[in-house]
């Protein structure tokens, strides 16, 4: 389709107007973070404060801190390790069996993803409470599994029916068995759909709030998203090191995603379309 | 290397028979061509064979043992797939040698054997690179490597061919001919191409209907196409084949009649290869026609006549060039003919 220099000029503004609203949140999360404590309700309002400071992060950056972040990595990390893990030897089965019961399974886990966390978060609660996994990481990292794993093994599915089966029949003629046609032929070709994958997994989990308030009830067990409600008290709330842990949430998985962005885009769209 | 026997072997998914009833006995060091059109039965009798589909009856033999409960990995043989099946991840090297590796070969040998299997097939100066790098004819040539170098006792081959253009395809076919002689492996080898089969086979197998038509070498299925389906599908163009009937040893069709002595009565269907008509004065002519085109192909012209409503070809003489819808005047060669019943349309004189 040609497009006149008029639309053309409409679609770029509107393109840039869309950006604007997209990050000037961010933007304005990192200017917080920059001002010093009196600054944030200035009136009027600065998009940049005059006098940056750091001080909010060294605040920000407590041993509680640290503690939330470690229970995040340890979590999340478990969680798309599992989660990948799994959903790889289900994608496999789903996208080469033949059985009817696969097709009825599928649908089963097509319909496990549309139920809503909160309808879900009791019975899992109390789930938990019998199993006595209450405040620990096991009891996050089985929930952040089971709410993952129906989206991941989709993804994974539709990336594993694209590639092509002969490629497994000629290994099965040149002597492999069937792990080691997984192994040596599946997995690495899967490579690109498993990143895209885990990179999933990791941003649900990494900003999972309500299993993780639910779950957790010392500071000891908190992750990431669940203390940064530790800035809002009861008289008041601390933006400044409130955003300044904010950044410091954001970055790792901005980083990673950014590192991984050319996968998980063919990731994504592979498989996304039937072929 | 080995003999391949199938004994009434049978195949249907859901309600569609593939193959019916299939026997077939491949000698020691044979080069077998699969032939006949899409959807024959060709492909599913490679794939049983190799163990990739389960026949729903009947035994398969190789090397005089039964193999239908031997999954693919055991049965020792190697497959050239249409579309090459070359592992992207991996090298051409890794390609080649990953049989090799999982024979739990050691690195020293299974260089040497990787070597000496890519210079067979002259990629010895490409082993680093990566399948996406190689051209078609290239990754034809590592797919053939990757299944010579490990001294199989049976190779299968699936339309190697077809995925590459008319030029390389000449070349590769002398090479894979050449190359199967001096391994004297026995070859099974899957086509729809008519002229790969009638230059590679020591025998060919004519499928269609999920049947086999004829077996023989390919001199004799040209020479005596058992019916009229092997007549119609066999030469480039293939058997002209006219409806008539034969009264007194005499064949009369739509537009004429010819003379045939010693042929018993009843309906049959005439058949006659293109180089066996000529074009000839009017009072000698057999049959009358008009003209429906006329090609100089060089070495002879190819002309396409109607005689009544059929359409038949002739391959005549280069300077025979005719115009565009006028009379012509056909000849036939008489002792190169061949009948077939009209109904069953079975060659007439197979029983003798």
């Amino acid at each position: 389709m040609k497009h006149t220099a008029t639309t053309r000029f409409g679609l770029a503004a509107l393109q840039i107007v869309l950006a604007l609203f997209v990050l000037l949140p961010f933007f304005w999360m990192i200017s917080v973070s920059l001002k010093p404590a009196t600054e944030p309700f200035a009136i009027p309002a600065r998009l940049w404060p005059t006098a940056p400071t750091l001080e909010n992060y060294v605040t920000a950056f407590r041993p509680e801190f640290r503690t939330y972040f470690m229970n995040s990595i340890i979590v999340s990390g478990a969680s798309v390790a599992i989660t990948v893990t799994l959903a790889l030897l289900a994608a496999y089965s789903f996208s080469r069996g033949k059985l009817i019961a696969l097709t009825v399974l599928m649908g089963a886990v097509v319909i496990a993803q549309m139920f809503p966390h909160s309808a879900i978060i009791i019975p899992i609660y109390k789930m938990m409470r019998l199993a006595d996994l209450l405040n620990t990481y096991t009891s996050l990292i089985i929930a952040y599994v089971s709410v993952t794993l129906p989206v991941a093994i989709w993804m994974l599915r539709g990336f594993l029916i694209k590639l092509p089966v002969s490629l497994e029949e000629a290994a099965s003629i040149d002597g492999a068995g069937p792990v080691r046609v997984f192994w040596d032929i599946v997995v690495p070709l899967a490579r690109p759909g498993v990143i895209a994958t885990a990179v999933y997994v990791l941003i649900v989990t990494w900003q999972e709030f309500l299993f993780a308030l639910s779950f957790t009830s010392t500071k000891e067990m908190r992750t990431l998203p669940v203390g940064l409600n530790d800035f809002i008290g009861q008289y008041g709330i601390r933006y400044g090191e409130l955003m300044a842990s904010s950044v410091m949430v954001s970055v790792p998985v901005i980083a990673i995603f950014f590192f991984l962005q050319r996968y998980l885009v063919a990731g994504l769209t592979a498989g996304a379309v039937k072929g | 290397m080995a003999t391949v026997e199938l004994q009434n072997l049978a195949k249907n998914f859901g309600g569609f028979t593939a193959l019916e009833d299939l026997n077939l006995m491949i000698e020691d060091g044979e080069f077998l061509v699969l032939l006949g059109p899409s959807g024959c039965g060709k492909s599913t009798t490679m794939r049983i064979i190799a163990g990739l589909d389960e026949p729903t009856s009947g035994r398969i033999l190789i090397g005089g043992k039964q193999v239908n409960d031997i999954p693919a990995r055991d049965r020792n043989l190697a497959m050239v797939f249409q579309n090459y099946a070359l592992y992207p991840h991996m090298t051409v090297g890794e390609n080649i040698g990953y049989p090799l590796k999982i024979q739990r070969i050691g690195r020293a040998d299974r260089e040497r054997r990787v070597r000496e299997a890519a210079a067979k097939v002259e990629m010895q100066e490409l082993l680093t690179r990566r399948p996406a790098e190689l051209s078609g004819g290239q990754r034809q040539r590592v797919a053939l490597a990757r299944a010579i170098v490990r001294t199989p006792q049976l190779f299968l081959m699936d339309e190697p061919l077809s995925n590459l253009d008319a030029k390389l395809r000449t070349v590769m076919r002398a090479e894979l001919k050449h190359l199967q002689k001096e391994l004297a492996t026995t070859t099974i080898y899957v086509t729809h191409d008519q002229v790969e089969a009638m230059t590679l086979a020591d025998r060919i197998v004519i499928l269609n209907d999920a049947r086999i038509q004829q077996i023989g070498a390919p001199a004799e299925i040209y020479a005596r196409p058992a019916n009229v389906f092997v007549a119609g599908f066999i030469g480039s163009p293939p058997m002209n084949l006219i409806a008539g009937e034969i009264k007194d040893g005499i064949f009369v069709h739509a537009t004429g009649s010819l003379k045939v002595e010693g042929e018993p009565d009843g309906a049959v269907t005439l058949g006659i290869r293109p180089e066996d008509i000529s074009l000839v004065a009017t009072d000698k002519a057999d049959l009358e026609g008009k003209v429906y085109s006329s090609e100089l192909l060089g070495d002879c012209t190819l002309i396409n006549a109607h005689i009544g409503k059929t359409l038949i070809a002739a391959k005549v003489r280069p300077e025979d060039v005719r115009e565009i819808n006028t009379p012509v005047s056909v000849g036939i060669d008489h002792s190169k003919l061949h009948f077939f019943d009209a109904s069953t349309g079975t060659r007439r004189d197979n029983a003798k």
